[in-house]
């Protein structure tokens, strides 16, 4: 039999304030993560790995960086001649004019409507990024199959004590369905034992997602995708499918930070990257990465293309990084062309691309507020720095 | 200019010199420099030298070779005016198409060549580790109104006796060629890269082998063929970086020298960058008791040991305790605790069990085999 065909929608209109200035020029699907990949690369490498080959990204803004890394969708396979990428831009409405506002309402679901229309899909996943994992779609899919619930959201097991306010929980009955997806700032009960952290994934059938798009478009609804799956969650019987594997909420500087050097812990590294499902990427053409005599990195993920002459302790390097002689970095997350001049020290640091952060300086964050660089900075001076201790 | 001018890459030969390494596949395939394989840098010098359309001919264990070379879009030769094609032996009304010689497998490609519709037959081997410009030696080659120019290198008396050499007069008009020579006229060495003139080589051909068949190899047929035949022969010296690498020896000294910094080879400039198949794989990872100095790591290594002048390749694993020296560990090779390696080639998905030695000496280097087993888990 022909196996069901599904399409998937990547929402990446999800909330950046607490990742500035990360997000500045990025919406967080794009964040850079584990030296090599972007939080998408994840929710993409799912669908591939899932045979998906329709797939719709929902952008905040013009979606330059996102349409840079996708391309033609080559590195995931998805520049076949059945389905294929799409890109629908600019559903931020915070950029919007009121009166653009105004010809949006009764139309702001067309470009997802259109897309699904013509998957001719059975079913259809809606997801974010924000929740980095590796989940397995089509075991998802087989779960919904069996079970005759409207829709199924993905859930993860975790301790009351890891769950952070940002974080939405699914409210499941003693059979295991779900009733709600409530953000935890407004969960009534105080958990004791390990709840069902959301994922942040959907999956229904299309013709009631496209229902569901409708009646919304004719409520004049301008409301994010998410909003809209946790409405209809409410409204109709919810399968709750357990993913099990590396879990990371990225929702602040903090969180993005710790789940970065997560990946420096063997287990993490495994259950993320060493599965039979494979996480994808855009290729890049670069070359080895140089260690110099006297050069010290221990603990770390490096990406290739980079010279490190220094010391490099407990952090993740992206390509293309450079560490001078003398520099010693200790819980760094550096991102792609970016250098560190000799006799520097950085300490819990997040670098963005394509900084310089000059010889001889001091940077230090601490754990919980790591000290950001932004993209295409250039540090040369202690006084333009603020070390936090 | 260039669409005038057909690549063919001479990917063929079984490279018996490289021993071990060249068993189940062919020279061109064998990795270097931790992340290319030998045909990546003539491909990238094709791709930045505007030569858009590029035969590859194999015939000698190829499966790897042609996995990766695919549809040629890692160097960018996927164009619509353009393309890789590999071309391998078939057969045909007339018999099978096997190839020779360098010269025949031209002349066995004939139909391929003249569906391209080139002017110029630019002829390269895929066993050389060189940055070159293509489209310079072409600028000459039409300044000399030239039928055949052949690219030389300038070598040391005792390098010559392993080349081709080129005896030129004032205007670098080739007047004689000499094989090995024990005493060589000249310092002009073939590269074993030529442009000819395609109606010219093309007639000459067809017409050798519909009587004696003499013209099977460039070098020993040919050449000497165009020279008694007056046909304008002009040698083109290439002045940069340029390494054969078709022995053990050549291989391990190459990759030595890929490590240094200030290599002439400038792998890192990005105004001529040299193109690979690029796998997707997680970041290297290096642990608490790993310790890289002088060294070139790559993607989806796992090092936990000692590495001092040498070379991983992608997805490579060093076990703790383990000792890497002065040596090249291709693809998937695994060495385990407390190993040594030293002045070694470790061929592809080969397994360095615990404990065990590998040593070699800069004269003598050791050499594992693709999937060779060295100690460790031997019953």
């Amino acid at each position: 039999m022909r196996p069901a065909s599904v399409s998937a929608i990547i929402n990446l209109l999800e909330p950046a304030a607490a990742l500035a200035p990360l997000t500045a020029a990025r919406p967080v699907g794009m964040l850079p993560f584990g030296g090599r990949y972007r939080l998408i690369d994840f929710r993409l490498s799912s669908i591939v790995n899932a045979g998906i080959k329709n797939v719709l990204v929902t952008l905040p803004r013009s979606g330059r960086s996102v349409a840079d890394h996708l391309r033609s969708g080559h590195d995931w396979n998805l520049n076949t001649i059945q389905g294929g990428l799409f890109l629908s831009p600019y559903n931020d409405l915070k950029l919007i004019a009121p009166e653009k506002k105004l010809a949006l309402i009764h139309h702001y679901y067309d470009d997802s409507i259109v897309f699904l229309k013509r998957s001719h899909s059975e079913y259809t996943v809606v997801m974010s990024t924000r929740n980095v994992g590796n989940i397995d779609l089509k075991a998802l899919l087989r779960y919904h199959q069996e079970r005759d619930s409207a829709i199924t959201a993905v859930y993860k097991r975790i301790a009351p004590d890891q769950l952070v306010a940002p974080n939405t929980v699914l409210s499941l009955t003693a059979t295991g369905l779900a009733t709600a997806v409530v953000p935890l700032k407004q969960v009534q009960w105080q958990p004791t034992e390990a709840v069902a952290k959301s994922m942040a994934v959907y999956l229904l059938s299309t013709v009631d997602l496209i229902d569901l798009l409708q009646a919304a478009n004719q409520r004049g609804d301008l409301v994010n995708l998410e909003q809209l799956m946790r409405q209809a969650v409410a409204q109709n019987q919810t399968n709750a499918f357990e993913y099990t594997g590396f879990q990371a909420n990225i929702h602040d500087l903090h969180s993005y930070f710790a789940a970065n050097l997560a990946l420096l812990d063997d287990a993490n590294f495994r259950a993320l990257f060493e599965s039979s499902r494979r996480i994808y990427t855009k290729t890049h053409n670069e070359i080895p990465t140089y260690f110099a005599d006297g050069a010290r990195c221990h603990n770390c993920l490096c990406g290739p293309g980079g010279t490190i002459a220094g010391q490099v302790r407990h952090s993740v390097l992206a390509r293309n990084v450079s560490v001078a002689a003398g520099a010693v970095v200790t819980n760094a997350v550096i991102m792609a062309g970016s250098r560190v001049g000799a006799g520097s020290q950085l300490t819990n640091v997040i670098v963005d691309k394509d900084a310089v952060i000059g010889p001889n300086l001091i940077l230090k964050g601490t754990p919980k507020q790591p000290l950001v660089i932004q993209k295409g900075q250039q540090v040369f001076q202690q006084t333009e720095v603020m070390s936090r201790d | 200019m260039c669409e005038k001018m057909l690549g063919i890459i001479l990917a063929g030969g079984q490279g018996t010199r490289l021993g071990k390494l060249t068993k189940g596949t062919a020279k061109p395939a064998v990795p270097f420099g931790g992340r290319y394989r030998i045909i990546d840098f003539t491909l990238s010098n094709c791709a930045n030298s505007d030569v858009e359309t590029v035969g590859v001919i194999t015939q000698y264990q190829p499966l790897e070779l042609n996995a990766h070379i695919g549809d040629g879009a890692s160097w960018g030769l996927n164009g619509l005016n353009g393309g890789v094609t590999v071309l391998q032996p078939f057969s045909s009304s007339e018999g099978n198409k096997f190839f020779e010689g360098t010269a025949h497998a031209i002349y066995q490609n004939i139909e391929y060549i003249d569906q391209q519709h080139p002017q110029y037959l630019l002829v390269l081997s895929g066993d050389h580790i060189y940055k070159m410009d293509y489209r310079a030696m072409l600028r000459y080659h039409q300044a000399k109104q030239a039928s055949l120019t052949v690219g030389v290198i300038h070598v040391t008396e005792k390098e010559a006796r392993r080349f081709g050499m080129m005896n030129t007069d004032a205007t670098e008009r080739i007047i004689d060629f000499e094989e090995k020579p024990q005493h060589p006229q000249s310092d002009k060495a073939s590269m074993g890269i030529y442009i000819f003139d395609w109606p010219t080589l093309r007639r000459y051909l067809i017409q050798s082998f519909a009587s004696d068949k003499s013209l099977e190899d460039f070098g020993k047929d040919v050449i000497p063929f165009y020279l008694s035949h007056n046909e304008a022969v002009y040698a083109y010296a290439f002045r940069g970086y340029w390494r054969d690498v078709g022995t053990i020896q050549s291989l391990w000294q190459a990759n030595m020298e890929f490590l240094e910094p200030d290599n002439a080879l400038n792998i890192g400039d990005r105004n001529w960058r040299i193109y690979s198949k690029a796998a997707v794989l997680p970041p290297m990872r290096l642990t608490a008791t790993s310790q890289v100095n002088h060294a070139m790591v790559v993607d989806s290594c796992y090092v936990a040991g000692r590495v001092d002048h040498s070379i991983l390749s992608q997805q490579v694993i060093v076990g703790a305790g383990s000792r890497i020296m002065d040596s090249m560990v291709m693809p998937g090779a695994t060495i385990g605790e407390g190993a040594l390696v030293d002045h070694a080639l470790i061929g592809e998905d080969a397994v360095v069990g615990d404990g065990a030695v590998v040593q070699g000496t800069r004269q003598q280097v050791a050499v594992v085999g693709y999937h060779e087993v060295i100690g460790g888990m031997q019953v």
